[in-house]
């Protein structure tokens, strides 16, 4: 929490993430707390611009800009998080698998190899262009998009966590491992997968982002999923666009917003997560907090003490712990 | 024979890159016999740390290939056995100190998770539950190697219990007795309040306690052969000092064998008991160490120890041996050492020195291999 208070920024992307996951929650479970109207029930009011009863408006069918806004929230976000999830799981494990066992000529060399190849195929083709027409090969629908999205998108976990594995792997810390009887597979997970984690963590949190832009693209363009029987931004944006951003403007503002925060929120969290998973960083943030002893560690306090007196074991105690005051 | 702690026997490494070959290690044979620390000097290049690295298999095969000859440990021969049977031979057979204490330890683990591992594995090998090696306990023989004694005035707790940190904290609830032994080993390296520095990570210590953290990593294990790679070298001269008391403390202490490779001369004559000499891949000499500072059998050598300060040479100007090391791909033919040395004649050239001999007129256990090797008495 001390790290968070460090850099305002991070503050502010992680209460706003905070804050976004507790809406959909609470929209999910108690709708009512939030907003009187109900998912795709038209109120009486027609096209009306923003006033006090409806915020951000109502659409020409009647339906309250705000509400349905809210109602898409809790949809995209485990949408996002379902495509990057997966995508990180299966990406990273074959990333892994692929960085780790690439000595060529042997079995798992070779599945290195296929494993990289067919990551080539799909990262040849724009990320983009190749989820559009695999959602117009599928059709419309939620499994349909998933499915879109998700075949392009883990490819780029296979080649994020090869490449740090790769990085990794040669690492005279590795080597130390293995020479203290650490078995290979302990190895990769304990030792390489820990330590790969810290920066794919990071892309995660900035990829929620990314994902929910390329679903909006593609419900944008019409071949996502069908609003308003299933509240989706970028399907929100496409249907008001189209039935009329002249005359009512105030329609597109609001999904467009909606994105727009949720994206910020996630980028930001993702570069103070950077800080906050690095020990490195992380002592030296808490100590910024706290004003607390960060020039100096205890150990080098004690080592530079030993030089002067020659005889580390012959020295008094320096009980300075995590967080104690500076002297 | 039954003696030695690690028998290496006409070993040779080649690092295949491309379509070269690199010869790193040409034809080495040396023991390290039980209980001794024998030494291994040799300047950048000449293949020391790859015979270091290839006894516990660590190289990356490939590029490197062991060419030919036997690494006999515990009567099993290394070369033979598949890599993924092999860690279950480290740590407790054979475990190794690096010399880059700067990125030997993981940064993401506190000192304590990086010595209970190492506490950890030893345990399970001694329970004999190892997953890779399921067999019984090792045939070691402890009684040989008694546990490291920790001395009075070190088991005391210098600082009571009180450190914190979550995973430390459910680590200890879950292996108090790891914890101690973990406690334990700081103490044996000689670090002052271990309680603290258990709940550090590796970016907090210093080069000299991440070293001496190395250290107790490594005795952790009760190995029946530690191999220190030139612990000493990253640090700064301070620190070297601090450090090389201490390994010569604990080689009194814990009286395991230890195959220590150095390129400072200096810090060889202070531990070792046995020394070789590796030159261009291979080793030309190799004697109990007084006596090979004293009447080296080998130009090499001679030269090596007059172009550095140690407490056999303290007076005069130091002197360079001319030439340059020789490319390994295409070693000269012959003694590797012909282009720099100073008596080289034509048979030099054109026959290697036959593999360490025992010199003329020298000791019990001194050999070399130069085909002069009783005129180099005779050198400045």
């Amino acid at each position: 929490m001390r790290v968070l208070r460090a850099n305002p920024l991070t503050l502010v992307g992680f209460v706003l993430v905070a804050v976004i996951v507790l809406v959909a929650v609470v929209i999910t479970v108690a709708p009512h707390l939030l907003t009187p109207y109900g998912s795709d029930a038209p109120t009486t009011a027609y096209g009306q611009a923003p006033s006090w009863a409806h915020p951000f408006g109502t659409d020409s069918g009647g339906l309250d800009i705000y509400s349905e806004v809210l109602y898409a929230l809790p949809f995209d976000l485990v949408i996002a998080f379902a495509i990057a999830g997966i995508a990180l799981v299966v990406g990273g494990a074959l990333g892994l698998v692929a960085g780790f066992w690439d000595r060529p000529g042997t079995a798992s060399g070779v599945a290195s190899v296929v494993i990289l190849r067919i990551t080539d195929v799909f990262l040849s083709f724009p990320s983009l262009i190749l989820a559009l027409a695999i959602a117009v090969s599928l059709g419309r629908g939620v499994w349909q998009l998933i499915v879109a999205v998700l075949l392009t998108w883990w490819p780029y976990y296979v080649r994020l966590v090869r490449g740090e594995t790769l990085a990794i792997k040669h690492l005279p810390y590795v080597t130390a491992a293995r020479a203290a009887g650490v078995t290979e597979g302990r190895i990769v997970l304990r030792h390489v997968l820990r330590n790969v984690l810290e920066p794919v963590i990071v892309y995660f949190s900035l990829d929620i982002g990314t994902v929910l832009v390329t679903l909006s693209t593609i419900g944008y363009v019409g071949l996502g999923v069908n609003y308003p029987i299933t509240p989706e931004w970028g399907s929100m944006i496409a249907t008001y666009a189209t039935a009329g951003i002249t005359t009512d403007p105030w329609t597109v503002f609001a999904p467009g917003a909606a994105i727009f925060v949720t994206v910020l929120a996630f980028s930001l969290l993702g570069d103070g997560l950077r800080d906050v998973l690095d020990p490195r960083s992380r002592r030296v943030l808490a100590g910024a907090g706290t004003g607390g002893p960060t020039s100096t560690s205890p150990a080098e306090r004690q080592e530079e003490a030993a030089e002067v007196s020659g005889e580390a074991g012959e020295l008094p105690a320096v009980p300075l712990g995590e967080g104690s005051p500076a002297p | 024979m039954t003696d030695a702690a690690i028998s290496v026997e006409g070993l040779s490494i080649d690092y295949v890159v491309g379509a070269g070959r690199f010869h790193a290690v040409t034809d080495v044979s040396l023991e390290v016999p039980a209980g001794h620390v024998v030494g291994i000097v040799g300047e950048t290049g000449c293949g020391k740390s790859t015979l270091a690295q290839a006894i516990p298999r660590l190289l990356p095969e490939p590029p490197a290939t062991i060419g030919s000859g036997r690494i006999v440990f515990q009567g099993i021969d290394l070369v033979k056995v598949p890599l993924w049977k092999m860690p279950a031979l480290r740590g407790t057979g054979i475990s190794m100190i690096f010399q880059e204490p700067l990125n030997s330890l993981n940064p993401a683990y506190r000192v304590y998770d990086q010595l209970a591992e190492a506490v950890h594995i030893r345990r399970q090998r001694e329970a004999g539950r190892s997953r890779v090696d399921p067999r019984p306990p090792p045939p070691f023989d402890y009684s040989r190697r008694p546990a490291p004694e920790v001395g009075e005035a070190l088991s005391r707790p210098i600082v009571p219990a009180g450190a914190t940190g979550a995973l430390a904290r459910k680590m200890r609830e879950r292996h108090p007795e790891l914890r101690d032994e973990v406690l334990d080993y700081l103490r044996l390296v000689r670090i002052n309040d271990p309680e603290t520095i258990l709940e550090l990570y590796p970016h907090e210590l210093s080069g000299g306690m991440r070293q001496r953290v190395m250290i107790a990593m490594a005795l952790s294990e009760k190995p029946a052969l530690l191999i220190a790679d030139e612990p000493t070298s990253a640090l700064d001269v301070t620190i070297q000092a601090q450090v090389l008391t201490l390994m010569k403390e604990l080689i009194e202490e814990v009286r395991t064998s230890i195959l220590f490779i150095s390129h400072d001369l200096g810090v060889i004559a202070e531990t070792a008991d046995e020394l070789g000499v590796m030159y261009a891949g291979r080793l030309i000499e190799f004697g109990p160490v007084a006596e090979l500072f004293d009447a080296p059998r080998h130009p090499y050598t001679k030269a090596l120890l007059r172009s550095s300060p140690t407490r056999y040479k303290s007076d005069g100007p130091l002197s360079s041996i001319p030439g340059a090391v020789p490319n390994l791909s295409r070693p000269p033919p012959g003694c590797r050492f012909h282009p720099r040395c100073p008596i080289a004649r034509p048979v030099c050239r054109a026959e290697p020195p036959p593999a360490l001999l025992p010199a003329d007129g020298a000791g019990p256990g001194h050999r070399s291999a130069c085909h002069f090797a009783a005129e180099v008495a005779s050198l400045p």
